[in-house]
């Protein structure tokens, strides 16, 4: 910004940029600034939508809130997601990026595309799709186990508090991988040729080229591709309610399923402003880190 | 060793496309089976196929396409009003120079912060309020409120690059920011405005939770909605709901495949904002 500052600025111009820029503003204020705004307002009440709300509760919201086992399964839930979006999905995606991005392999447009195909689809769809597959008397785990051990078992996974939530994680890992391996590819195409053929004359291994060439070279891309891997995972919503709801008892709720569950549902405006509170919060602190010690480490982010 | 290091490659690939691909081919296929065939064997190809699911969604329900309608109008009204505004917004922080234009632009990029998740309660309350609730317009506002900050980030950064030379030329005619902005920046900004597009697009067309708390009536339902409204109804076949999910998916698919070129930059595009 501010290429010719000396241009200029008078009132003509000030109006005319206030003129342009009015349907933006009013929109933005009107739908998104005052509604955050005002989840911060009403999370210090107890309040049901309708009327004022003048019920002041203070920080009771946010004391209720940890203190109910739900809320606590749902923010580690959540944090799951983030653990294996980091740990799981991405590794996965570079691997898959080095498998069919590098002119290496016959067909890579073909397995490009067959990978990213479930980043396409609507995530509502993507848990329906799933919810067949995990079907306890039709799905996949209950044929092969019926194959396997010749019984008329049935599992299910998703009606199993302990076991449904792991099975909406490969969902989600299934879902997402297709878009990180797409940002890996475009930034291994940014990766110098020679570089890597450099090291190979060295005697490097592959893995050293991809520890010492490829990786450094992609930092900026895979600090991103975290980045929204992260701040997705925080908002993870559909998926999950596609698959069961946040249930069963429960056991598979994320904060927005839990704020939609606790705040919706039961028209508890101001503690659901509380939970969006907590999500907001996990997001601002996990971006000015981000800033940070993580962008503000390095140039050219 | 060559041959050998390909081989294992397209062995591992295939591997892989096979686990990722499955859940869809049981989708696929399972739309061209009959109920009972699909039970009995989920996972095996459709004997004899059948296309009366698909039929019967097309034809008679005709359920889908009033789905199809509502999300076609939300994404593309949504679309031309984000276009509208953000490039309007991006002309004016771009291309004049008034008090508070950086104040203001932080202001707009402040909204990268906030995800829509935060603000579903009292928006809500909001388009209550205005009477929006229960109507596509409702959507459409929302929708486009959430899409301005990057899309006006993406048109001033674009817009502030055009060469001051340019505006000089066309102030020499007499004309101001106005025509400067129809004559000279509209015309370059296919690019852009293709990236802010399919942004928007992917946004919209699949957006479940926004829709889920405004829309109640069917009428007004959108593909993800009602896809998810269909597969709750006790009576429906999953041979019907996959094939009403195929279908749903033809128009994305189709628009991946032929715009991929254009999708892959604006996704990176999108990503790299910071």
């Amino acid at each position: 910004m501010g290429r010719k500052e000396s241009r200029t600025g008078n009132l003509r111009n000030t109006l005319l940029a206030l003129v342009l820029l009015s349907p933006a503003l009013l929109l933005f204020l009107l739908f998104v600034v005052i509604p955050v705004v005002q989840a911060g307002y009403y999370s210090a009440f107890e309040w049901n939508g309708m009327g004022p709300a003048t019920q002041f509760h203070g920080a009771k919201n946010f004391v209720r809130m940890f203190g109910d086992r739900i809320f606590r399964t749902a923010l580690l839930n959540t944090l799951e997601v983030v653990a294996v979006s980091l740990v799981v999905q991405l590794p996965l995606a570079f691997f898959f990026a080095l498998l069919v991005g590098r002119r290496k392999t016959p067909g890579e447009f073909t397995f490009r595309s067959i990978y990213f195909f479930p980043y396409v689809l609507a995530e509502i769809v993507t848990g329906i799709i799933w919810k067949f597959i995990y079907h306890p008397r039709f799905g996949l785990p209950t044929v092969l186990a019926r194959l396997v051990t010749g019984s008329q078992m049935e599992i299910g996974l998703l009606g199993d508090p302990n076991l449904a939530f792991s099975a909406i994680l490969v969902v989600v890992v299934w879902k997402y991988i297709g878009f990180h391996m797409i940002l890996y590819i475009a930034g291994l195409q940014g990766v110098p040729k020679e570089l890597e053929d450099a090291a190979v004359v060295d005697g490097a291994t592959n893995s050293q080229v991809i520890w010492n060439v490829i990786i450094p070279s992609i930092r900026n891309t895979i600090i991103i591709s975290a980045f929204l891997a992260v701040i997705g995972s925080f908002n993870i919503f559909d998926v999950v309610w596609a698959l069961g709801q946040g249930g069963p008892v429960h056991s598979t709720e994320t904060l927005v399923t839990y704020l939609y569950n606790f705040g919706f549902r039961r028209f508890a405006f101001g503690y659901g402003s509380a939970v969006a509170v907590v999500i907001f919060a996990l997001c601002f602190v996990f971006n000015l880190f981000y800033q940070r010690y993580i962008v503000g480490g390095q140039r050219n982010a | 060793m060559r041959n050998l290091s390909r081989i294992i490659r397209v062995l591992t690939a295939s591997g892989f496309a096979i686990v990722m691909f499955f859940p869809l081919y049981t989708n696929f296929i399972g739309g061209f089976k009959t109920n009972g065939q699909l039970l009995s064997d989920p996972f095996g190809l459709p004997t004899p196929f059948t296309f009366e699911p698909f039929q019967t969604i097309l034809g008679r329900s005709g359920e889908f396409w009033t789905f199809f309608y509502n999300s076609v109008v939300i994404a593309a009204v949504t679309i031309l009003l984000t276009l509208f505004c953000s490039m309007a917004a991006g002309v004016a922080l771009s291309r004049i120079s008034f008090k508070g234009r950086t104040l203001l632009f932080n202001f707009f990029v402040m909204g990268l912060l906030f995800p829509l998740t935060v603000a579903i309660l009292p928006l809500y309350l909001q388009l209550r309020n205005f009477g929006l609730l229960g109507t596509r317009a409702g959507v459409i506002l929302a929708e486009t409120a959430f899409a301005l900050p990057l899309s006006i980030f993406i048109f001033t950064g674009f817009f502030k690059d055009i060469p001051w030379e340019l505006q000089d030329a066309v102030a020499m005619d007499g004309g101001g920011v106005i025509t400067f902005a129809l004559r000279v920046i509209l015309p370059i900004s296919a690019p852009v405005m293709t990236t802010v597009t399919i942004i928007s697009l992917i946004m919209s067309w699949n957006q479940f939770l926004l829709p889920l708390v405004v829309l109640s009536n069917e009428q007004t339902f959108t593909i993800p909605l009602g896809v998810m409204q269909y597969q709750g109804q006790f009576t429906t076949g999953w041979n019907y709901i996959m094939a009403f999910i195929t279908i749903s998916i033809i128009p994305m698919a189709l628009f991946y495949l032929f715009l991929q070129k254009y999708i892959v930059a604006g996704l990176t595009a999108g990503a790299t904002k910071g």
